[in-house]
């Protein structure tokens, strides 16, 4: 028998942030066992992510934020480590893929880690090349870690983590950028890994399907509303067009690709990690250098890393900024009045992408492209964000949409472009593109479950 | 000196010295070139760019060390981007940062009003002038023309490295970024009291 | 053989040409800094690959500077002793005047000469890694060096960015140049902010991994100090000897 015992416990913690007035988390008491296996599920803004930065210990120090209670890690006080001193046993996969790096290459960060656990020099490019093939991601050893897509660099942490050897892993919604089939060879990998190693894990999670029976045990935060998934739009398409495209393309990946929207027309781009998606709207925004014509110029953009838009100093005038009217109706709608005050850059990381999404929906643009908005968020703001566009495109706004979340497109879409390897690979009636099992394993996407449930009441 | 620094503050400091490397870089050649005409009178006006690293990252994080290691570092980055005088120049750069460090130390680094910041400024200009005055030559001008030479020095350096830093300082502050470092604190502390 | 000076352990060079430096600097005539500015760049033409015409374009900076010393010296100059050398529109320059004119502005060359065979043959993060590794900088310092470092290119991307976003939130773009020009300060600040976020996330990211900032005793990327260092450090030592020998007799 394996002696179980207990490696995270926190008794009565509560914890703010220095400007806050209330407590973000109060009296907050759990234990987690050797080799558990636990998701800690709630709703976006409810401080997950903050009690993942309380286990590494990078909160309090690091935030001058307030903290009761006790939090005890390996048996030892958590305030008794030393800055990164735990980290040598828990390792962490945070949400945002973009800041959880430090060295240049992913190779420089893999031998970064290792240095750090003062492993022996003639040891690591060995452990390098194992984690890689682990994780598949051989390919990318020379690879610049800027120059990933998100979900790349989503897996890259993995590896990252896996690298330590860690007895506890920490996951901030891993699979959030991550394509259908992707996010389930992570899962099985990490399935497999945790048996062979029996190592801890503790992850954050809003949507449990894609992880099947994985976990053991569920730690509610804070309760939340049961919702019965999203309701399948009726189109809205009109005759008039959008957004025109022609031979679009950029200099280094995006192929050319031709395309166009009707007003009103709601369309999903989906493809596998690295197709190039955020290539193509940041190239549709104007924001790298890229060839072809695009009409009209100006079109509405929420980034798939939501900060780069924020230009002020509070969610409310964020969402103000381009002088839309109906800035306090979009902001309650996507949950966003508690923070209203906040900072754009210190509000957690689902609702920064609310308050990206929110101000451009607020700006009024006839058509909106949208990279990833479903990442990250919990079921009630899906449900908003999907009520909002459909009114948007009621309205006649035009949409394109990325996301690795097919139930979403399964109830949003009227088309869906797919993508591969940096070239438009075609256009479809949303319809006809879950019943093509080819089509979608190429593109490394799953049908979603609505549209097997529909299919399934035809047979 | 470093133990009781956080590791955010020590890669901040950094990262300025980074940044305020290339800005003194871009400095360098303006003043060079001006100095082509004009003589090394020149660089007099400008000087205080060249401080005021050290007075903004000692404004934000506080700590013995930061007005010294930032100015130092920032000369090391001029040097690597190529250049600049040479690695000479990561001495100069000690030698800014220590003047401006003896006036924070001369408060115990517990004042950071705009008279202090202006003082370290001043600091600064006074170390490196006699550091020039003995390597730069400066020996074989006119006395006169030496002292105009340090006036405006030290103007400059109360000035744009002193009132500049603070106000870039302040604008940051602004922002809201500066959460959780040493001045947010501070700010916070007279809220209160 | 051609890549000898880029071979050459970054510590040693900087140390060596930091001792070249103040050396020069008590050496106060014409000579010593010509030959070591000479000396320097046979040096290059030997035993480096540096692209020339970059190192010209970074030259003339200091050729216009080295002249400002010269002309300023001349007409500031406090010693005016000596014979009459040179007569420009009635107003003499005496042997004194010229050697100190020409002695700063050699002086200037022979720096920038040293300088820039330092900056063109030296790999940044060699250099930072070398500064850990051979004169025991602390890595809390070198790495956030480092990190900072590589923000450099991103920097630039940066300042784009901040322009694309308040562009994308609708913000017009003014077709005068110089209120353009005026308004780019309104980018600085939001620039710094974002760096300062970048800081901080990087810190998050280093205390992830399990960096302490202790000393470490294994590196992945060694660097060493060889047989190459010594021969080469040998010819700069020959130079400045030479340099100095000059003024001897
Ligand atoms: N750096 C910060 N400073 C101040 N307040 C913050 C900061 N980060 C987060 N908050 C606040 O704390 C609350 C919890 O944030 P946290 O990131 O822990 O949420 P979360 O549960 O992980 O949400 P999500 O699912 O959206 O990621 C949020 O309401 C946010 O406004
Ligand atoms: N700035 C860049 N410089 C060079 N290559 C880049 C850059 N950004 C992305 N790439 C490369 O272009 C390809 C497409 O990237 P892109 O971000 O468009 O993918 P994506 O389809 O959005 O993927 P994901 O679903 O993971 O977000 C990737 O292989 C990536 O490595
Ligand atoms: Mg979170
Ligand atoms: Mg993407």
């Amino acid at each position: 028998m394996t002696r179980v015992h207990e490696v995270i416990a926190f008794d009565s913690v509560g914890f703010r942030y220095p400007d806050d007035t209330a407590w973000l988390v109060e009296d907050l008491s759990f234990s987690i066992q050797a080799g558990e296996r636990v998701v800690m599920t709630g709703p976006s803004g409810c401080g997950k992510s903050t009690i993942l930065y309380l286990i590494n210990r990078l909160y309090p120090e690091n935030c001058d934020g307030e903290l009761k209670g006790h939090i005890t890690i390996f048996g030892r006080h958590a305030l008794e480590y030393a800055p990164g001193e735990v980290n040598h046993r828990v390792a962490t996969v945070f949400q945002d893929p973009d800041s959880q790096f430090c060295m240049r290459t992913v190779e420089e960060e893999l031998a970064f880690t290792l240095e750090n656990l003062r492993t022996p020099r003639s040891e690591m490019d060995g452990k390098i090349a194992d984690v890689l093939r682990l994780t598949e991601l051989t390919e990318f050893r020379d690879a610049v870690i800027q120059q990933l897509s998100g979900g790349e660099k989503q897996r890259i942490a993995l590896a990252c983590a896996l690298i330590m050897e860690p007895e506890i892993l920490l996951l901030d919604e891993p699979l959030s950028h991550l394509d259908p089939l992707s996010a389930r060879s992570f899962v099985c990998l990490l399935d497999r890994l945790q048996q062979e190693r029996g190592f801890t894990v503790v992850a954050i999670e809003h949507r449990l399907d894609l992880w099947g029976r994985f976990f053991n045990r569920e730690l509610e935060l804070q309760g939340q509303p049961q919702l019965s998934g999203i309701k399948k739009r009726t189109p809205s398409i009109r005759k008039e067009s959008a957004l025109r495209v022609e031979k679009l393309c950029t200099s280094t990946f995006l192929q050319q690709a031709s395309f166009t929207l009707q007003k009103g027309e709601v369309a999903v781009l989906a493809g596998q990690n690295g197709s190039g998606k955020s290539t193509m709207l940041k190239a549709l925004a104007g924001l790298v250098p890229a060839k072809g014509t695009v009409a009209p110029k100006t079109l509405g953009y929420v980034p798939q890393s939501p900060e780069f838009l924020f230009v002020s100093k509070t969610v409310e005038e964020e969402i103000a900024y381009g002088g839309g009217q109906k800035s306090r109706e979009i902001m309650e709608a996507m949950q966003l009045e508690q923070v209203a005050g906040s900072h754009p850059f210190a509000v957690s990381h689902g609702q920064k992408r609310r308050v990206a999404i929110a101000a451009m929906l607020n700006d009024g643009r006839d058509v909106i492209l949208m990279d990833e908005p479903t990442s990250g968020q919990d079921a009630v703001s899906l449900q908003e964000l999907s009520r909002l566009i459909d009114e948007r495109a009621r309205e006649g706004t035009a949409f394109l949409i990325v996301t690795h979340d097919m139930e979403f497109a399964y109830a949003i879409a009227d088309r869906i472009l797919l993508m591969k390897d940096g070239s438009l690979t075609g256009a479809f009636q949303a319809d006809d593109v879950w019943r093509e099992p080819k089509l979608l394993e190429a593109h490394r996407l799953l049908a979603p479950k609505g549209a097997m449930e529909y299919e399934a009441s035809f047979a | 000196m470093l133990a009781k620094w956080k590791l955010k503050e020590v890669v901040l400091m950094a990262l300025f010295s980074v940044v305020f490397g290339i800005v003194y870089l871009l400095f360098l050649h303006v003043g060079n070139i001006w100095a082509g005409f004009i003589g090394p009178i020149a660089y007099e006006w400008i000087f205080g760019i060249w401080f005021i690293v050290s007075i903004i990252c000692m404004y934000i994080i506080r700590k013995p060390g930061a007005a010294v290691i930032s100015e130092t570092i920032a000369a090391a980055i001029e040097v690597l981007l190529g250049n600049a005088v040479g690695p000479r120049l990561i001495l100069s750069g000690l030698i800014q940062g220590l003047g401006a460090e003896a006036a924070f130390a001369a408060t115990g680094y517990k004042r950071f009003t705009l008279p202090v910041l202006m003082l370290a400024g001043v600091g600064s200009s006074i170390f490196s002038f006699a550091y020039g005055y003995l390597l730069g030559g400066f020996s074989v001008f006119h006395p006169g023309y030496v002292m105009l030479m340090l006036g405006i020095r030290i103007a400059s350096g109360a000035l744009i490295a002193g009132v500049g830093g603070k106000f870039v300082v302040d604008g940051l502050l602004a922002t809201g970024s500066l959460r959780g470092y040493p001045i947010a604190r501070a700010v916070k502390g007279d809220a209160r009291a | 053989m051609k890549q000898a000076l880029h071979k050459m352990n970054p510590s040693v060079k900087f140390l060596i040409i930091t001792v070249c430096m103040l050396t020069l600097a008590f050496f106060f005539n014409p000579w010593t800094p010509l030959i070591c500015w000479g000396g320097v760049i046979l040096l290059q033409l030997c035993f480096s690959t540096i692209d020339w015409k970059k190192w010209l374009l970074f030259m003339i900076p200091f050729l216009i500077m080295s002249f400002g010393y010269f002309w300023t010296t001349i007409v500031f100059a406090e010693d005016r002793t000596g014979a009459v050398v040179w007569s420009v529109f009635q107003y003499d320059i005496t042997r004194t005047q010229l050697d100190h004119a020409l002695s700063l502005s050699f002086r200037v060359l022979a720096f920038a000469g040293l300088s820039l065979l330092f900056a063109f043959t030296t790999d940044p993060t060699k250099f930072i890694l070398s500064l850990m590794q051979q004169l025991k900088l602390s890595p809390k310092i070198a790495y956030s060096i480092l990190v900072g470092y590589q923000f450099l290119p991103v920097m630039k991307e940066e300042f784009v960015h901040i322009q694309q976003a308040h562009r994308l939130r609708g913000a017009v773009r003014d077709r005068n140049a110089i209120v353009r020009l005026w308004n780019v300060r309104r980018l600085l600040l939001p620039m710094l902010a974002g760096a300062v976020r970048k800081a901080e996330r990087s810190a998050f990211a280093m205390e992830a991994r399990g960096f302490t900032g202790e000393k470490r005793v294994e590196f992945y990327q060694v660097v060493r100090v060889g047989k190459n260092d010594v021969v080469m450090s040998a010819l700069f030592i020959f130079i400045l000897a030479a340099g100095c020998a000059i003024t001897l007799k």
